[in-house]
């Protein structure tokens, strides 16, 4: 299984990697991007078919490009339609979420995070993807 | 003013526990007294803006961060390492973070910067706010800072 993780954080995108492999998921590939431009780019270069990403887990404040606006980007330019997307943020408000699911995402994961918390909300899309 | 005070502290206090607890498996708590001057004090800036106009500065030796990040990564990391000033920058994040997820509306209407981190110590942060609230404490004996100025 193939996974994209956006953190302007190389930590952060470490410590995710890890609570993936934790929550159970058999990776074969995680590519990654510190920020959004970075990820519509690695979408752009992964088009698809029997090597399709899984899943992408982003970040919400990033520079250049953050993850609010990744998410619209990726709609308008239809790219990995079909690929669940969750965010993880430390910005936790009601807000923030709402703009996030307006905008696609499928998950929301505050910071700090426990590879429990990233199983339950990872693992009910990846079966219905 | 006490109140906010001790609101705000007690709201600290339990974002940076939460942090440690979830994310490096450690308890960490408040310790009284001053924060090691080590030379070489590395410090993570967070700013708050809109409802809240303010920041949050976490700071640490060198040493200290270096066992920081080995925690959070859990690989060991050498103290000038880039990770290490990564790693502080987003424990710092998490706790700001935190901090403002226990703020009510309409505080908590703010919006949260992304991490800036120096090694030159906290000569030059904090001068244009007014209201500081600093707080220092200990994990396994490495000793840090956290100052919410506003």
């Amino acid at each position: 299984m193939r996974a994209l993780i956006i953190d302007d954080s190389a930590v952060m995108r470490k410590v995710i990697e890890r609570a993936l492999g934790q929550a159970g998921l058999d990776l074969t590939e995680v590519l990654q991007a510190s920020n959004g431009e970075e990820a519509l780019q690695t979408l752009r270069d992964n088009p698809g078919g029997s090597n399709a990403l899984a899943l992408i887990l982003s970040d919400i404040n990033m520079p250049v490009m953050d993850g609010l606006q990744f998410l619209e980007a990726r709609k308008q330019e239809n790219l990995a339609p079909g690929v669940p997307v969750v965010m993880i943020t430390t910005e936790g408000n009601e807000t923030f979420v709402m703009r996030a699911i307006a905008a696609g995402a499928q998950g929301y994961i505050c910071k700090p995070f426990t590879a429990e918390q990233v199983k339950a909300r990872v693992l009910p899309l990846l079966r219905t993807a | 003013m006490a109140n906010v005070h001790d609101e705000a502290v007690t709201r600290l206090d339990s974002a940076v526990s939460e942090v440690f607890e979830t994310m490096l498996a450690r308890s960490c708590d408040p310790l009284d007294g001053e924060v090691d001057t080590v030379d070489g004090r590395i410090v993570a800036r967070i700013q708050f803006t809109g409802a809240v106009d303010g920041e949050c500065l976490l700071y640490a030796s060198q040493a200290t961060a270096s066992v920081t990040a080995e925690a959070l990564l859990g690989t060991p990391s050498e103290p000038h390492d880039p990770m290490v000033a990564d790693a502080i920058g987003e424990l710092c994040n998490m706790i700001a973070g935190g901090w403002k997820s226990k703020l009510a509306s309409p505080d908590s209407n703010c919006s949260i910067s992304t991490p800036a981190v120096t090694r030159d110590g906290l000569e030059g942060y904090q001068a244009r706010f007014a209201t500081k609230f600093s707080r220092n404490y200990s994990f396994q004996g490495n000793v840090f800072g956290v100052v919410l100025a506003f």
